[in-house]
């Protein structure tokens, strides 16, 4: 029986060898190479003994079975056995699932598109300033992705891996929560293996911006949209039909005559296209902007669009064509049919079409916007337009009843109706544009249009995305970074605007100003745009765009994310010189320990922040997360007085009790924007810090408290501070006074921190030695 | 909340368990005597003002002091407490004390032993109901309880909707005197 065991692994090994090309020498092959659900197994269960699953039941009960409903409170199971935390995980799980999905079949179309276009042989190239291409693909796969048709080699594994992830979901299976979560940390590492494959097809493919800094500043916002030209409105997250788009509109030249902007990722990736692109704004702007009818056609694509887009924009009159097979709302599917004939259906009867052909669907956009925009309004209410609107109102607070971000909007309108705009521009910013609240209103309220008048006309600045962190930057970055001198790398990513727009720009500028790094990606990276200062500029005008101390990138959309997790990978690898290849649990312990990174998904609401986020954490990077985000059922968190804070000192061999929580949690909800950015310098302390880099986080730490949270030094600071070097001259003589009081002992740094060897792991010690 | 269940609540069950809704202060009064170990834990909501001008925070401190509670602070509000005169005996976010709450065995913030009966007071209700949830189900040991001007279900025990903040006010303010009348 062992017999036959050896040999299944062998032909399995065998098999990965010949996928990831084994024979090309560019490293030796780890352990790991195209892991599956049980190889990572072991340091997912060390992360969790130390970062425990936290379960916040959105509901007592398990609807997936017909057996059920079942109620799981007071420790009782389900008719399959389930229990509530099992539950949770498993939920968790799918969520995980639809989110790397969502990314994984993303790149899966975007490639085949691409391939389709330039043939399987393009070659991968980045730039001069990249070799390192695919961090991602070569830690997990263990494959150096060559060319396009590489890249199936990529998705083919994660494809397969999801299916096995998914059938653990089903009724009757795992039975374990820790295995559930092992799962969802595996699909969010697959996650960012999908995302990776997406982007640098695109990048590729459409010839993005790469191994640059300095991308264009991009416009944003409606204001900049000349809505006296035909307007084209973008939405979603796949750029296969808004380049071509561009493309047509180039090739007929017609670029100066229609407009073309967009909502959500596909904004960034058109305006990585084209700087001619405009921005609208997040997500959060969709159904505001539809309701407005300022766009004459509207594209769908994928991901984050809204599922009545058809609906919406009947009632303004602008056109739908739903360009992707992942949502066709229904409508007829015209791909077939001749162009003319859409054209003319689209013009004269206001048919809505599912167009899948990229080509002509670009093509009957230009042409239906170039005819109907004449003919439509597109008139901005007035102030006494909405004040009359706004007389209807009562204040009844049913809108507050079904608002996601809890405040009422009623309370704003009724200050419209006497003629006071003050307030509802305020909560203009707190809206997440669901539109609940109007379906909601017993007195039909038009409360989107009313908030027409809230809407800035203003026009802000957003940097092109650049795509991945450049291997030059990592090297001059490189040492600081593990060293603590850069005290951290914030990187601020997914949905945008919980509770308030401008949080995000205000944490962005706190930590440029402080000198971080700070990195942003999709909706995040637009409203961190969206604040000007005292001399009318954003932060993507104020800060070079460098991946270094100080510098404010953007590197995308959200597929881009994975060049941010690549970029602590290629640390590891190209300033450590520690081999990636199949080599996953050394670089994520490297990361972990070494690398002081953390993710902010401060307005997360998606399932694929969900496993971006959970990605990230099995990588060792911690994520904060905005309050609403305990709707996501599970945390990572550990209890830093109580918890296990031992590492193996690779150096001396030993198991050291370093009593630091570094870094205290892994997933994290913070209330407010106060105290997230507390948490933010505080989850970027590392067991690796130098003296000198210690000093600096805790300045910082410390710094922020007193501005955030008020006078006197965090509870905690005793448990970062290793030896009196560690404590940051500023506050030298107050944290001494505050140690010597409560009987702090100093402890000696750990040589070369890390887990390996601390738990049973194929990977040996040396491993992690550089 | 009382609702009609029905025969074959299997196919229609919608949530299970939902708080006790109290509109008595007398009422909240004793329930928080009875308790051997209460912990009040704060928000950051109660660091705005009442239309009269008085700070929501204040009521919590005039509670925590009238029944002699330990006091947790999250989030921002340390700073603010410690203004008022008053030290928190805790200092943890939401999620980090609902985290050592639901362990049995932890000691607590005066290392007497775990808390059993937890006080709610001024946590968004997003985060707050996620809280309360996990210590329905995961923490058997304990009771909790919330101030706030809405109905939390997932607590124990929690105060209606307020329609007039002037009818919370006047709520927390017999509470107190309840609770300053000691037993």
């Amino acid at each position: 029986m062992a017999e036959v065991k050896v040999k299944e692994i062998t032909r399995k090994l065998e098999e990965i060898h010949e996928k990831i090309k084994a024979e090309i020498p560019w490293e030796p092959v780890g352990p790991t190479p195209m892991p599956e659900i049980p190889d990572l197994r072991q340091w997912d269960m060390r992360l969790l003994k130390t970062y425990a699953p936290f379960y916040a039941p959105f509901c007592d009960l398990c609807c997936f079975c017909t057996y059920g409903k079942c109620d799981l409170t007071a420790g009782k199971r389900g008719a399959c056995g389930i229990d509530i935390a099992t539950q949770q995980a498993r939920f968790v799980l799918l969520a995980c699932l639809m989110g790397c999905s969502a990314h994984a079949a993303h790149g899966g179309h975007i490639l085949e598109f691409l391939i389709e276009r330039h043939g399987p042989d393009k070659k991968i190239d980045l730039g001069g300033s990249i070799n390192i291409e695919a961090p991602h693909i070569r830690t997990v796969l263990g494959l150096k992705p060559e060319t396009l048709g590489d890249l199936r080699i990529a998705l083919e594994y994660v494809f397969k891996e999801i299916a096995h992830l998914l059938d653990s979901c089903h009724t009757g299976q795992e039975g374990s929560a820790l295995d559930y979560e092992s799962k969802a940390l595996h699909a969010g590492m697959l996650d960012h293996v999908g995302m990776e494959v997406a982007d640098i097809a695109q990048i590729v493919g459409f010839n993005y911006p790469t191994s640059v800094a300095d991308t264009p500043l991009v416009d944003m916002g409606w204001g900049a949209i000349d809505k006296s030209k035909p307007v084209i409105l973008v939405s979603g997250h796949n750029p296969a039909t808004s380049t071509v788009v561009i493309d047509y509109l180039r090739e007929h030249n017609l670029e100066d005559q229609v407009e073309v902007c967009g909502l959500c990722c596909t904004a960034l990736e058109t305006t990585r296209y084209s700087d001619k692109a405009k921005i609208v704004g997040p997500l959060s702007r969709a159904l505001f902007f539809m309701r407005a009818g300022i766009a004459d056609v509207i594209m769908t694509d994928e991901q984050c669009i809204r599922t009545d887009t058809p609906q919406e924009a009947a009632k303004v009159g602008s056109a739908v064509i739903a360009c992707m097979d992942k949502a066709m709302y229904g409508l007829e599917d015209a791909t077939e049919m001749d162009t003319d004939e859409i054209v003319r259906r689209m013009v004269d009867k206001r048919e809505q079409f599912a167009i899948l052909d990229s080509y002509k669907a670009a093509e009957v956009a230009v042409r239906v916007a170039m005819e109907i925009a004449p003919q439509r309004k597109k008139e901005w209410l007035t102030e006494e337009e909405a004040i009359e609107l706004a007389k209807k109102c009562t204040n009844c607070r049913m809108c507050e009843q079904v608002c996601p971000n809890l405040f009422n909007i009623g309370g704003g309108i009724t200050e419209v109706a006497k003629g006071n705009f003050d307030l509802i521009r305020q909560q203009f910013l707190h809206c997440i544009g669901c539109g609940k609240c109007e379906q909601e209103c017993p007195n039909n309220v038009p409360i989107f249009k009313i908030m027409q008048t809230a809407a800035s006309m203003e026009t802000w600045k957003c940097r092109a995305g650049r795509g991945p962190v450049m291997d030059t930057e990592i090297r001059n970055v490189g040492a600081p970074i593990t060293l603590g001198t850069i005290p951290g790398v914030i990187a601020i990513v997914g949905c945008s605007n919980y509770p308030d727009i401008n949080d995000v720009a205000d944490m962005v500028d706190e930590f440029a100003k402080r000198k971080y790094i700070v990195v942003l990606s999709g909706c995040a990276a637009m409203v961190a745009g969206m604040k000007k200062d005292k001399d009318g500029l954003t932060v993507y005008e104020k800060y070079p765009p460098n991946f270094d101390g100080g510098g404010v990138l953007n590197v995308g959309s959200c597929v881009a994310n994975a060049h941010i997790t690549g970029a602590a990978i290629k640390i590891a690898n190209i300033f450590a010189a520690l081999p990636l290849r199949g080599n996953y649990e050394v670089m994520a312990d490297y990361v972990l320990n070494r690398v002081g990174a953390v993710g902010v998904a401060w307005g997360a609401y998606s399932q694929k922040a969900a496993s971006i986020g959970t990605g990230c954490n099995r990588l060792g990077i911690p994520v904060i997360l905005g309050p609403h985000s305990s709707k996501y059922r599970r945390l990572y968190l550990s209890r830093k007085e109580e918890d296990d804070w031992r590492v193996m000192d690779a150096r001396k061999r030993e198991i050291v009790d370093t009593v630091e929580p570094a870094p205290e949690h892994l997933a994290y909800v913070c209330e407010t924007k106060e105290k997230a950015m507390v948490m933010m310098a505080k989850l970027c302390i590392r067991r690796n810090d130098t003296p000198q880099g210690r000093a600096i986080k805790l300045n910082h730490y410390i710094s922020l408290y007193k501005k955030y949270i008020g006078a006197g030094l965090p509870e905690d600071i005793h448990l970062f501070v290793r030896r009196d070097p560690d404590i940051p001259l500023v506050y030298k003589k107050e944290v001494r006074a505050h140690l010597q009081e409560i009987g702090w002992q100093p402890r000696e740094p750990v040589g070369l921190p890390t887990l390996i060897g601390t738990y049973p792991s194929k990977v040996p010690v040396d491993a992690v030695i550089h | 909340m009382s609702a009609v269940i029905p025969r074959h609540r299997v196919n229609v069950l919608t949530g299970i368990k939902s708080a006790r809704l109290i509109e008595d202060p007398v009422g909240y009064a004793d329930l928080i005597k009875k308790a051997k170990r209460p912990l009040l834990v704060i928000g950051p909501l109660l660091l705005a003002s009442l239309p009269d001008g008085k700070l929501l925070l204040e009521y919590a401190l005039d509670i925590a002091k009238a029944a002699g509670i330990p006091i947790c602070a999250t989030a921002q509000t340390r700073g603010k407490i410690v203004e008022l005169g008053v030290q928190p005996d805790c200092v943890y976010d939401t999620v980090e004390i609902v985290n050592a709450l639901k362990d049995p065995d932890w000691k607590g913030v005066k290392k007497e032993g775990n808390h059993d009966l937890v006080m709610f007071f001024g946590i968004r209700a997003d985060l707050g109901n996620q809280g309360l949830s996990t210590l329905k189900h995961f923490a058997p040991h304990l009771k909790t309880m919330t101030l706030c001007k809405y109905y939390f279900p997932h607590a124990n025990y929690s105060l209606p909707n307020f329609k007039k903040d002037t009818d919370w006010q006047e709520f927390l303010e017999s509470l107190i005197a309840n609770l300053k009348k000691g037993d």
